[in-house]
């Protein structure tokens, strides 16, 4: 009788809503790494004050800087969404920086190669990007499928063959004559068209939103998203739940290695014009980190590359203009990465010791 | 959020006008810039050397500005540099940097651009062209008379190396150096030559090096960066010799570095600023030679080897020197 009425413990039923911890994360990560670029930015001896209002004067200053920003930020984008895709599917994409490579010189290779009309020719040259990115994957991809091999150890190494790959096509096999190792320029009936007269910004910064737009909507909205998300949770439930998780993996990887190849094409079409040595270093690998940062979520990259690419944009200034080094940058952003991914891991902690057994993702 | 913003830019036009206010010196300083992304390597290092002197001896203040490595990144780094015409000089170096500053020279026309190492088609820039052909004629000389006369280490062939970076025009000034000075300077010794193909690859440089030791070649001369330094590491290794390049090398493997042929970076640098300063030499389109005569370029024998040198090698190494200097031996490059 009296068993019925015992009142339970009492336990705090509320919690913050997943978003607003996540963002609140977010927030003291940048203080902590604030904090500790401006020790960084005294050791040198320099006004961190200065230093940081620098910094966001080279990021927002006046139209041309936002510009710069947003143009750092569309490569990291679309890379992020790459990254996403196979974060979201339960898998790692971690060669994204060699998928853009490829990408990249395979839209160049249009570009200069074949003569085709305005328009035409550019889209050809993104499709281009786009298989050379799929193919690119298709190796790892297909023994992640197939066998199980680990798809992070595959992806990483096919990025050095990508590297040295597009290297080799560069310095011995495409060299423009006479200048540094670049290929021929490509045909400006490829280029991506600029938006304003005084950037380098260009129609890639939509196909960037679009992707992440479009790859939240499926998430959301499709079934087929419905079972990435399953297959995200739990591989092995998804696959007791009748996905057809190996088909999955390789479609998975596959649009994944695409995404990024576009990154590179988008690159190529719309900034640089010419494929050369060093073309993007690092920039797939900024891809993912943004994918990791955001926790997977798309419309997150968004954020967390608008992110990167303001500080990258506003560094430009800041070496210029003040007598910190840009690396100070390279320190931020590993500090907040740092804080980001101990968070991560503390509330996946947290969450299975409550009976919820999911990988935040 | 947008009040934010505008507060936080205004703030920072706040501090950058009292910061401004705090470092203009005197109308009369000259300021001066260097971008590049190797400023932390050995010729990087040269200029940042000359840019110091520079600063030390005259009134003048210098900024040096790290491009890394994005090429994303250099146009907007050349025109945050250029756009107040804050800077009287900017010094550039570095191949990558081409297109980006050239855009920038056509957007900022008057600003003084000094393009280091090489000459670009644009009529309206300075540059600063070192002839390492006649150093590299003076290094076939050395190697070449050694080899010519037997000298203890330097006998067991008729062959001297030369290991390129690069296939560029560039190197192939270096290679022609060095064959002219071997050819002239020396009777029945001939070069073996190999480019590696890259600039960045010490190991491949070391896998070359140790071929052309295996095939009887006492020496090598090599023009191909930090491949390069994988050349005279395996001259240690092999127990042979080898020669540096544009930089002192001489510690890299001490008692295996032959001579180190140095592209005196920082005596140009130094020279250009001082031309502008005392307005002897004032900073004008165009190229501007440093060969031998000028001292931009010279062939250091180091110092763990010179005691093997035969007296009469190193007679007939200032007499080729002399000659070059005076114009009495002409370098030629038959491309």
């Amino acid at each position: 009788m009296s068993a019925d009425t015992t009142p339970t413990p009492v336990r705090s039923s509320w919690r913050m809503p997943n978003w607003l911890e996540s963002i609140l994360g977010q927030l003291i990560a940048l203080g902590i790494a604030i904090i500790g670029g401006a020790i960084l930015i005294i050791l040198v001896g320099e006004d961190p004050i200065l230093v940081f209002t620098t910094l966001l004067r080279g990021a927002f200053g006046n139209s041309e800087r936002i510009a710069g920003s947003l143009l750092q930020a569309t490569p990291i984008i679309i890379a992020g969404v790459a990254a996403c895709i196979a974060l979201r599917g339960g898998l790692f994409n971690i060669g994204v920086e060699g998928q853009l490579y490829m990408g990249g010189f395979a839209a160049a290779f249009v570009g200069f190669q074949f003569a085709l009309p305005t328009g035409l020719h550019m889209l050809v040259a993104l499709a281009a990007a786009v298989v050379a990115g799929g193919l690119w994957i298709l190796i790892p991809a297909f023994f992640r499928a197939r066998f199980g091999t680990n798809e992070v150890v595959s992806t990483i190494l096919s990025n050095y063959v990508a590297i040295l790959l597009t290297s080799y096509f560069t310095i011995d096999v495409f060299k423009r004559p006479g200048g540094w190792s670049e290929t021929d320029p490509v045909a400006t009936t490829a280029y991506l068209p600029q938006l304003f007269e005084f950037s380098r910004l260009n129609f890639g910064l939509f196909i960037g939103l679009a992707l992440a737009i479009g790859f939240h909507l499926f998430l959301t909205r499709t079934s087929r998203g419905y079972d990435m998300n399953t297959m995200g949770a739990n591989m092995k439930f998804a696959e007791y739940g009748g996905i057809a998780v190996k088909r999955n993996i390789l479609v998975i990887l596959l649009c994944s290695g695409a995404v990024g190849g576009l990154a590179g094409g988008v690159e190529t079409l719309g900034v640089h014009h010419r494929f050369m040595e060093g073309f993007a270093p690092g920039f797939g690998f900024d891809g993912v980190i943004a994918a990791l940062l955001a926790n997977g979520s798309p419309i997150g990259v968004i954020f967390t590359a608008l992110f990167f690419g303001a500080l990258r944009a506003g560094s430009l200034l800041m070496e210029v203009e003040t007598n910190a080094s840009r690396e100070v940058i390279t320190v931020f952003q590993a500090i907040i990465i740092l804080c980001v991914s101990a968070q991560i891991l503390l509330r996946r902690r947290r969450d299975s010791s409550q009976g919820e057994r999911r990988w935040k993702f | 959020m947008k009040a934010i913003i505008r507060n936080l830019t205004a703030g920072a036009a706040l501090v950058g006008a009292m910061t401004a206010g705090i470092t203009a010196a005197s109308a009369d300083t000259l300021k001066v810039a260097a971008i590049s992304g190797y400023f932390s390597q050995g010729f990087g290092i040269a200029i940042v050397d000359g840019l110091k002197k520079a600063e030390k001896d005259f009134d003048v203040e210098v900024k040096i500005v790290d491009t890394g490595n994005r090429a994303l990144d250099y146009e907007e780094q050349f025109n945050n540099i250029a756009k107040d015409g804050e800077y009287d000089l900017v010094f550039v170096m570095g191949w990558e940097l081409v297109d980006a500053l050239q855009k920038s020279n056509a957007a900022y026309p008057d600003q003084k651009f000094i393009f280091i190492d090489g000459i670009l088609e644009s009529e309206t820039m300075t540059y600063i062209d070192f002839v390492e052909e006649e150093g590299s004629y003076l290094v076939g000389a050395l190697t070449g008379q050694l080899t010519e006369k037997g000298v203890e280490g330097f006998n067991s062939g008729s062959q001297v190396g030369f290991i390129g970076g690069r296939d560029i025009p560039v190197i192939r000034n270096f290679l022609m150096g060095y064959e002219q000075g071997v050819d002239e300077q020396s009777e029945g010794v001939s070069v073996s030559s190999v480019f590696s193909g890259t600039f960045d690859d010490p190991a491949k440089g070391s896998e070359l090096a140790m071929t052309l030791y295996g095939q009887g070649v006492d020496v090598i001369y090599q023009a191909a960066g930090p491949t390069g330094e994988g050349v005279l590491q395996a001259a240690k290794v092999a127990d042979k010799y080898a020669v540096g390049v544009d930089i002192d090398q001489c510690p890299t493997a001490p008692g295996h570095i032959l001579a180190s042929m140095l592209k005196r970076a920082d005596v140009a640098v130094y020279d250009v600023i001082k031309g502008e300063v005392d307005g002897s030499a004032p900073v004008k389109p165009g190229p501007v030679s440093y060969g031998v005569a000028a001292g931009g370029i010279e062939v250091k024998v180091c110092d763990e080897v010179k005691d093997k040198i035969p007296a009469e090698v190193m007679t007939k190494l200032e007499e080729v020197r002399a000659g070059i200097a005076d114009g009495s031996i002409s370098v030629t490059l038959n491309q």
